[in-house]
């Protein structure tokens, strides 16, 4: 019986150390800061299964319990992370990391792009049309013009 | 060295090919033979992790494993974000599998309401608001991709080898730490699992309780204060020519809306400013 225990401990481990390595991958190689944090959070999961792992092992539940501070901090950390991201793509209207690379430390060379991916052209449609009916609301020109944020 | 370790180095190293192979590279054609070698990578670690030993229980955790994992390297390799998070949905449902398994049935739960129920949807709605099409040229180009997935797949190789070293054979005090089935009947496993961890929490862990109440608080009034400092120190907004006309404009229609019917009124103001 302990046999089985231990070995769904290795299986346990080895799935949160798979989850935290992808994660850690996916947050060093990746530019777009969502998927950066996406990745993070990817980490804490990891984290969580390895813990839970040795909860079951040793019997004692403040494995789970941890997790579910796990939990929370996470939630904490995505509100907070993401109005931050918000607010620095509104700064430079481009969620690439690189672009803030002036916080580097001042040892390291500035990150230069050699070459960039072609941008596939945008098709836009055959959009479907409505017969308009009724009366057209009233909207100042600003908003049909120009909308400067959603 | 033996057979079984150098099995694991070599999982390792086609891990950091594959993941090498999938990540968004400038001229990135390879990533169908990623997907081949990936998937011999894990086979090749599946194999040398000891088996749990009763066959329904073990086909149970590899077809959830594989989910997780295979879901996780869908994360962060494809290049549409709203699919990197999509797939990251994936993968909270084979972890709160995983934790359903290990019977904590309140975490495969909470993972499900809080991580994949709300911290995702803030995810979406962050993507909406910031990149919606998703084929901007910095989803599709990464840095220090051959060094990071390498590092990352050392890592996952050293501590595979770390474990499956040491937990194949354990010291007599670990596994006499090890519990039993009569003391996980009482402990973890026991019927009602939900009523001990929360004679648990809030009895032994009550002050972190609290304390993460408090986390909660302050990151909900930390998040409405950076947007709306943000917002206070966001450029004006670029006027127009006609903008002065149409507010005039307006103010005159809302005065008289209270007067008559508005049909005639509000429609000349209407036209004046397109």
């Amino acid at each position: 019986m302990i046999v089985y225990e231990l070995n769904l401990l290795t299986n346990f481990l080895i799935v949160g150390a798979l989850l935290f390595g992808i994660g850690l991958i996916g947050f060093l190689s990746r530019r777009n800061m969502i998927i950066m944090f996406l990745s993070a959070e990817m980490m804490l999961q990891g984290v969580s299964v390895s813990l839970v792992a040795w909860g079951r092992y040793f019997n004692d539940l403040d494995g789970q319990i941890l997790v579910i501070f796990i939990i929370t901090v996470a939630a904490c950390e995505a509100a907070l992370a993401l109005a931050l991201i918000l607010m620095l793509f509104q700064r430079r209207g481009n969620l690439d990391i690189a672009l803030w690379h002036d916080l580097r430390e001042s040892n390291v060379p500035p990150y230069v792009d050699r070459e960039l991916p072609e941008m596939p052209p945008y098709e836009s449609g055959p959009w479907p049309t409505l017969t308009p009916a009724g009366r057209q609301p009233e909207l100042p020109r600003r908003d049909t013009d120009y909308r400067s944020h959603v | 060295m033996n057979a079984s370790q150098w099995i694991l180095v070599a999982a390792t190293l086609l891990g950091a090919m594959a993941m090498w192979l999938l990540l968004p590279r400038v001229r990135a054609r390879g990533w169908p033979l990623g997907i081949v070698i990936g998937a011999i990578s894990l086979g090749l670690l599946a194999s040398q992790v000891p088996r749990i030993g009763r066959w329904g229980a073990d086909s149970v955790f590899l077809i959830l494993a594989a989910i997780t994992v295979i879901a996780a390297v869908a994360t962060v390799t494809l290049r549409n974000p709203i699919y990197c998070a999509i797939w990251f949905g994936l993968s909270l449902l084979g972890t709160a599998g995983l934790f359903l398994f290990q019977g904590s049935a309140f975490l495969a739960v909470a993972t499900v309401i809080v991580y994949a129920g709300a911290i995702l949807v803030t995810f979406l709605f962050l993507i909406m608001l910031a990149d919606p099409q998703g084929g901007a040229y910095y989803d599709r180009v990464g840095w220090e991709t051959s060094l990071s997935a390498f590092t990352g797949a050392v890592i996952v190789g050293v501590l595979s080898m770390t474990m499956i070293g040491v937990l194949t054979n354990p010291s007599p005090q670990f596994l006499a730490a090890g519990s039993t089935e009569a003391e996980l009947a009482a402990g973890v496993l026991t019927e009602y699992p939900i009523a001990l961890l929360g004679t648990e929490l809030f009895g032994r862990h009550l002050i972190a309780v609290e304390v993460a109440g408090t986390l909660l608080l302050a990151a909900l009034v930390g998040a409405a204060a950076i947007v709306a400092q943000g917002r206070s120190k966001k450029p004006p907004e670029v006027a127009g020519p006609t903008d002065k006309a149409a507010a005039t404009q307006t103010a005159h229609g809302a005065s008289s809306d209270g007067e008559q019917t508005s049909l005639t009124r509000t429609q000349a103001p209407a036209e004046q400013s397109r």
